[in-house]
């Protein structure tokens, strides 16, 4: 409700006014403010109107409440009037000894910046008229000035609704040239300068520049050549419509919105393992481009999709955008609490310096330590941003709706049913097994199973049933049907004190995993006391599905050589031990035979009589939590104050109180095996089913409850400042900023309310700044060069008005992109010429006022997509899992060796590869590809050696090469000329001329033609777009 | 992982591809080509910053950075700390609060190897480093340094970029934006790994971050092709190789042409000539056997212990002599079992004996080489990891264990070479080492002084960035200018 209030603020209606030259860097004074106490009073109007801003702008960057300068503010009247270290600093009516005046006229102050008369007048005319104050506080953010941008900054400035504008000297010409109302702006800009636009293009051209732009593909010959012969006045506007119809769109303008979202599908820092589940976002992207999801729904969903439509798993997929950057797995994980503050602090400053400068092109992550330096953002309002992302954190989110949740329920529940069938068919073998078990336990030395010293079998709760080793639960830990449940979340279990020094010792559990996909969960545990040190029995802590001999810093643990992979704990019992041997030889069984290579460790572990305990569950702690918790059941658990043999082992799981799956079956009928082998292939297939619709994953927002929120002196997580609630910035509209949320409002409240503050018709930045990345890509440059910084350290429009009737355009079409795009490409301005003229480069050469087309150099995708195409070997595949072009190994961290496999699935457009931070392509990169860990709103074109080396050499394009002369040959062109034409046809779209054939036939002849489809490649003219 | 088994899959790739023509590498054709126009003439490559450079006369041309994986631990190295014999086995008041990475507090531990001073200047070196400790005289050791996390990797980022996050270029990738290099036939940042493997977080580690891709470090392996995509994937014929620059520069001046004034097509043709030098300059400069055998054995060539560094450290010589502006070392992998780094939390013994032993031999005679040459007086050497130590051990409370746990609070680095005061120490820790305390350094400062000696004014090398111009000290740095000749 809030948003749909009118603006009053006085201060936007002085920015109304002034805003366009205001980013001149001229100062013309202020209208007054609506919150000025007694504007009726001369001399307080003469100062809120003419001695504040000259203050604000010339003193208050020393002169301040934090920085002080000489002891001086001069920011507030009591302040001010207090003087600072040399004495008093104004004393009304007396020149002499006001020292302001004194170091004014003296040109001391402001330093090496004197001021100018008139503004000295100003200063004397207030000082003798009685330094009379108007409102008492002047805000410093409340005008611009030459270091720094303030309220009245430009691009804060609501939209203005300029009408289009007409040429003053309209000649014939020029009124000819124009197409649209872009062409208007611009055309008055180049009268300005005594410049013409340029001519429109020919049609093979054209066409060319409008493929590669809207699909990053090249247009085929065929189309070119019907494009060329297209008479209608309407073609151009129809092959807009029909490229902007394509699929390969989405993935043409998807990969631009990746670069500036810092988009990564691995972890990056030490780690930087591979995120499985990242490409959905990658995916979301280019659908909602090739939907022309409205630009203000594309922003909500990537900021609160998950909250906004909880059922929805395009939306849940679409807050991967905050979550995109590296993280910090090590250090979230270490043992200092203030550590991990320090490193959840930089997580938050990447995800808000993300939202900030996607969304509003401002740098708000430069106010983390600070009030920011150059616009006008507070330190608080940075930490209020924070609170609104305080939810916020990293991981793979199961994207489960309602209907897939009832399909799962039901998928359960017959699950259950054949289960239960089951073991009614087993349960008179099983106790008939049991029994007879039982009985052989009892009759000594009838088993050859050795004796623990401590067991739990949870049939009677957490009870030791051979020693006094009773245990206790923590957190959600149940027994249930005779086993010990763990929910991998709170659930662990505690014994007392152990009495026995356990120099060797083996543990054993049976064990069942809720699922495979875990890493790091204790099953059991030997630890001291503290839980610092400990041996324990780990699923998967090192090596992916394998599991771990636990010890405290890997002291003991090694990876286990040639040990497979589990497959079977989700689905039955395996029983897992370890033998523990005093000179610290360590061997791993499972069920019953040698696990992975026996190793020597640095072991035992001294534990003090009394001074270690069981736990299960849960690595080693005192308090649940991390990857320490094991999600699963234990149906049996026993420890030996000895090492076990291998053949004791061996007996203790044949002795199982699990009877052997074998024995059952040995004993059931022929027509109840085959009973039980359908439900079970039943089972089987439920399995597969549920797994599916569980594994459904996004690497998304997985929210948790936010932190209370300060503000952090310098930054710094250990100097608590103010508790602060979700807020915007208030230099953006002050009545839409405050969200009135109490400071321990629920993440939803938080994000909703960010999301509707953000994408808002309201906020002069969401539209501008979206407007501008759009003209940025299709010119080259932005109207503002800076795309992700529309601050003060930013560019300046080139063209303010055009680049407000372009956001105007946004939101009118409710924030249509492709009506945008339609309207930009269909413009006179867009279908220049690229040629030079002398005068306009030596008056533009930066081309500014677009009196020309730039020559594009393709980007590093762009590049790879048009060798496929020309090669003929594109796959077209919209969507699903990215390529892999590299080998990846684990050594601790996770590494990418590049190479350049082979095969229809890598050859797939350039954008669904798989984008891993440390695994960067040669090719790729030397084509300025940028780093995934870094906001990139405009790329870098450069040109170097590395850069030839690579498309002369690289593997790829020399495969591209041969593979294109494959195609054309097939196309039964046989002689070197006929293949110099195809060769044209397919990589530039034209006919060679008679001299490019003289040069280029004979040397197909001598030379083959993959060498020259391969010089092709390198040519500036398949390079560049003109 | 291991560059080695790398370069050798690499090399089998190739074979498995057709074959274009008869044999011959495109790279010989190339040199032919051009030493007919006379155009095999090294050249500088220039910069990229806006801000001319030198930004001040200065002594150092180019650097090498010895970057040491895991945290060296500094009392058994560089810190001598003789009151930790005394309290051997000790608790020491005071720190049982210590937050450290693993949390776990032990009892102190005095190095496991002996100090003495060294040369004439007397440093203190611990036999650690024997070969290093003979000289001694030329290294300007810091005692002081604190680093701002004591977690692996975003500690080596700030030692290397200045933050603690992804995304930020490292120091060769500043270097070489804003001083280009000496030559234009090698790239301006080169990157040696450790032959174990590469550090944790790979290619992060020289990343260019937001400045544009050329900057970034470029690897070089010492065995098969040094450098990617140096000479064709398949085999081309120098003939073939020949006859398609010359059609390519055809075709591009006929393309050009129509275009006339463009500077970026104009480059892209140029850039085919560097191109081949480049192709002639790299195998060159990578052909260590070109060195007599006295050389190689100097740097340790003959024994399996220094093989490995002793090839990085003459290559890094090599590459720097033909005007690479910044070589960086490893020395460490990632973190795993069995460790290939520093990172002694295990045994100090077992670990920092085999990694000194490892380079310390073909260090010293890096140093040594490179002042027969002339080269120390513009070269700058620093030597130095991301952390230090703790003087306890990682081990229960009650506990003397073997291994030391990571410490930010205070360690030491050393440079050496270019107008640097040599055969001093700077800083000082407590007085059992684990804190700086006096003249405390942090990586700006020491960053500030490297550009400083580079003829680098360290508030000048700025690059635009996303609203900010960034700086390779952020917005702090003092130059430490008592250790400056």
């Amino acid at each position: 409700m809030r948003y749909s209030m009118r603006r009053t603020d006085s201060r936007f209606l002085f920015g109304c006014l002034f805003w366009s030259i205001a980013w001149t860097g001229v100062w013309l004074g202020a209208g007054p403010s609506a919150g000025a106490a007694e504007t009726s009073n001369e001399d307080a109007r003469f100062f809120n109107e003419s001695v504040a801003p000259l203050l604000a702008r010339r003193c208050l960057g020393c002169h301040n409440a934090t920085e002080k300068e000489g002891g001086l503010d001069l920011s507030e009247q009591t302040a001010a009037a207090a003087g600072g270290d040399s004495g008093p600093a104004l004393v009304g009516q007396d020149l002499g000894e006001s020292n302001v005046w004194q170091r004014v006229s003296d040109d001391e102050m402001p330093p090496k910046h004197p001021l100018p008369q008139d503004e000295k007048e100003i200063l004397k005319r207030w000082i003798l008229s009685g330094a009379v104050w108007g409102d008492q506080r002047i805000d410093p953010f409340r005008w611009s000035t030459a270091d720094r941008a303030g309220y009245d900054w430009w691009s804060l400035q609501p939209l203005q609704h300029a009408a289009t504008p007409a040429p003053d000297k309209a000649s014939e010409e020029t009124l000819r040239w124009a197409r649209n109302p872009i062409d208007h702006f611009i055309i008055r800009k180049l009268q300005h300068r005594g410049l013409a636009p340029s001519p429109e293009v020919d049609r093979r051209t054209l066409i060319r520049r409008l493929s590669f732009d809207l699909l990053g593909l090249p247009p085929t010959y065929e189309d070119v050549e019907q494009f060329a012969a297209d008479r209608s006045p309407q073609a151009y506007e129809r092959l807009v419509d029909r490229l902007l119809a394509s699929p390969r769109y989405g993935e043409r303008w998807a990969r631009h919105w990746l670069d500036v979202v810092r988009f990564g599908e691995s972890q990056g820092f030490e780690r930087d393992q591979i995120r499985p589940n990242a490409w959905r976002y990658r995916d979301w992207v280019i659908q909602a481009f090739n939907h022309d999801l409205p630009y203000d729904a594309f922003a909500r969903r990537q900021l609160a999709g998950d909250v906004l439509q909880p059922n929805d798993a395009d939306a849940i997929t679409a807050t991967g955008f905050l979550v995109a950057g590296p993280y910090d797995s090590v250090g979230q994980m270490q043992q200092s609490v203030a550590m991990r503050a320090v490193v959840r602090q930089d997580e938050l400053e990447d995800i808000v310096g993300a939202v900030g400068q996607t969304f509003l092109g401002l740098t708000v992550n430069c106010a983390r330590c600070h009030d920011h330096k150059f616009d006008p953002i507070l330190q608080k309002e940075y930490y209020q941003l924070t609170a609104a992302l305080g939810g916020v954190r990293h991981g793979e989110r199961p994207l489960m709706t309602p209907p897939m949740r009832e399909q799962i329920a039901k998928l359960e529940q017959r699950r259950a049913e054949l289960q239960n069938r089951i073991a009614n068919l087993e349960q008179p073998v099983l106790a008939a097994l049991r029994r007879e078990h039982e009985t052989d336990e009892r009759g000594s030395g009838s088993t050859s199973a050795p004796r623990p010293f401590a067991r739990w079998d949870f049939n009677n709760d957490l009870q030791d049933s051979i020693g006094k080793l009773h245990a206790s639960a923590r957190g959600a830990a149940k027994t249930e049907n005779g086993r010990l449940i763990l929910d991998g979340k709170t659930a662990f279990v505690v014994t007392p004190p152990i009495e026995k020094p356990l120099p060797s010792k083996t543990l054993e559990a049976w064990v069942q995993l809720a699922y495979l996909e875990q890493s790091g969960g204790g099953v059991l545990s030997v630890q001291s006391l503290d839980g610092q040190m400990f041996d324990a029995i780990v699923y998967a802590e090192r090596q992916s599905r394998i599991w771990t001999v636990g010890s405290d810093g890997f002291r003991r643990t090694k990876d286990l050589q040639a040990a497979s992979n589990e497959d079977l704990a989700d689905r039955q019992l395996v029983h897992i031990a370890i033998v523990y041997h005093a000179d610290g030889r360590i061997e791993c069984y499972r069920n019953g035979r040698p696990y992975g290579a026996a190793y020597k460790s640095n072991g035992p572990a001294g534990f003090q009589p009394g001074g270690a305990q069981i736990v299960f569950g849960l690595r080693h702690g005192t308090v649940a939590g991390g990857n320490r918790m094991l999600a699963g059941q234990i149906d049996r658990a026993q420890v030996y104050d000895r090492a076990l043999s291998a053949e004791e082992v061996a007996a203790s799981f044949a002795a199982s109180p699990f009877i052997l799956p074998s024995n059952i079956t040995a004993r059931l009928s022929a027509s109840q095996r085959t009973q039980r082998d359908n439900w079970r292939a039943a089972i089987v297939s439920h399995d597969q089913q549920i797994a599916r619709l569980r594994n459904r994953k996004a690497y998304a927002v997985t929210p948790r409850a936010p932190e209370t929120t300060h503000v952090l002196l310098r930054g710094n997580p250990a100097s608590l400042g103010d508790v602060v609630s979700a807020n915007g910035i208030s230099s953006l509209g002050a009545e839409h900023s405050d969200f009135q949320l109490p400071a321990d409002a629920p993440d939803a409240a938080r994000r909703r309310e960010l999301a509707a503050w953000i994408a808002s018709p309201h906020n002069p930045l969401f539209a501008r700044v979206m407007a501008n990345r759009i003209w940025h890509y299709h010119f080259g440059v932005g109207i503002v060069d800076t795309p992700n910084d529309f601050g003060f350290n930013g560019g300046r429009p080139s063209h303010p008005e055009l680049l407000d009737f372009l956001a105007n355009r946004l939101i009118a079409n409710d924030w249509s992109l492709k009506c945008l795009q339609r309207l930009i490409v269909t413009s006179a301005a867009y279908r220049q010429q690229t040629g030079g003229r002398p005068l306009a480069l030596k008056r533009d050469a930066q081309n500014r006022l677009l009196w020309r087309r730039e020559p594009h150099r393709m980007e590093a995708e762009t590049l790879r997509d048009a060798m496929l195409a020309v090669a003929g070997m594109l796959n077209q595949q919209l969507g699903g899992p990215p390529y892999q072009d590299f080998k990846t190994s684990t050594f601790n961290s996770q590494f990418y060796e590049m190479i350049d496999p082979v095969g229809p699935a890598f050859h797939r457009r350039t954008i669904y590869r798989t984008w891993v931070r440390s695994g960067r392509s040669t090719l790729l990169d030397a084509f300025d590809c940028p780093d995934p860990s870094t906001m990139t709103p405009n790329r870098a074109v450069t040109t170097t050696p590395v850069q030839s080396l690579s498309l002369l050499n690289n593997a790829f394009v020399l495969r591209m090469a041969a593979a294109a002369a494959t195609r054309v040959k097939a196309g039964a062109a046989e002689d070197a000329a006929a293949q110099v034409v195809a060769v044209f046809r397919l990589a530039y779209q034209r006919r060679p001329d008679e001299a490019e054939l003289r040069a280029a036939a004979p040397f197909v002849e001598q030379h083959g033609l993959p060498a020259f489809c391969r010089i092709v490649f390198n040519s500036n003219e398949f390079l560049f777009i003109d | 992982m291991n560059m080695h088994r790398a370069a050798e899959n690499h090399l089998k790739t190739r074979r498995d591809f057709l074959s274009w023509s008869s044999a011959g590498l495109g790279g010989v054709a190339l040199t032919a080509l051009l030493m007919q126009d006379g155009q095999v003439q090294a050249a500088p490559l220039p910069p990229e910053a806006a801000d001319p450079w030198p930004h001040h006369a200065a002594p150092a041309k180019r650097a090498i950075h010895i970057c040491l994986c895991g945290g060296l631990s500094q009392v058994d190295s560089f810190d001598y700390k003789p009151v930790l014999e005394k309290y051997q086995g000790k608790k020491f008041g005071g720190i049982e609060s210590a937050d450290v990475f693993f949390g776990q507090i032990g009892l102190l531990r005095k190095s496991d190897w002996a100090f003495r001073q060294r040369g004439q200047s007397g440093l203190w070196v611990s036999d650690l480093f024997p070969h290093l400790a003979k000289v001694a005289d030329e290294l300007t050791v810091i005692k002081s340094m604190y680093a701002e996390t004591s977690n692996h990797t975003p500690a080596t980022f700030q030692q290397n970029t200045g933050f603690r996050l992804n995304g930020f270029p490292t120091t060769g990738a500043w270097l070489s934006y804003g001083m280009g290099a000496e030559t234009d036939e090698l790239p301006a940042f080169v990157v040696i790994p450790d032959a174990r493997g590469l550090p944790a977080g790979g290619s992060i580690n020289w990343s260019n971050g937001f400045l544009s891709a050329t900057h970034q470090g470029v690897v070089i392996r010492s065995k098969g092709d040094p450098i990617d995509d140096l000479f064709p994937a398949v085999k081309i014929s120098a003939t073939t190789e020949q006859a398609s620059r010359v059609l390519l520069e055809t075709l591009n001046r006929k393309h050009l042409a129509a275009r006339s004034g463009n500077d970026a097509l104009a480059a892209r043709i140029k850039s085919y000539q560097l191109a081949a030098k480049m192709q002639l300059a790299v195998p060159e400069v990578a052909s260590i056997a070109d060195e007599t055998e006295s050389m190689q054995k100097l740097y340790g060539l003959d024994q399996d212990q220094t093989h490995d560094f002793g090839r990085s450290c003459l290559l890094a010589r090599r590459l720097l002599e033909k005007g690479v502006r910044f070589v960086q070392l490893f020395s460490g992998g990632a973190f795993g079992s069995p460790r290939i780094n520093w990172d002694a939390h295990e045994n100090m013994v077992q670990n920092h004996g085999r990694e000194a032993g490892r380079i310390d031999q073909p260090l010293a005679a890096l140093l040594t080489d490179l002042r027969q040459r002339g080269m120390l007086d513009d070269t700058l050497v620093l030597f130095t990891s991301e952390f230090g130590r703790t003087p306890f051990t990682q081990s229960a409370s009650d506990v003397l264990g073997a291994g030391r746990d990571h410490n930010q609070n205070g360690f030491s680095v050393w440079l050496a070479g270019a107008g640097l005061k040599p055969g001093m120490a700077y800083g000082a820790t407590d007085e059992i080492g684990w804190k700086a305390v006096e003249k405390r350094v942090h990586w700006h400062d020491f960053h500030a002084t490297v550009l400083q000696q580079l003829g680098i004014d360290h508030t000048r090398l700025t690059a635009y960035h996303n609203g900010i111009q960034r700086r390779l000290t952020n917005v702090h740095g003092e130059v430490l200018s008592e250790i400056i000749r």
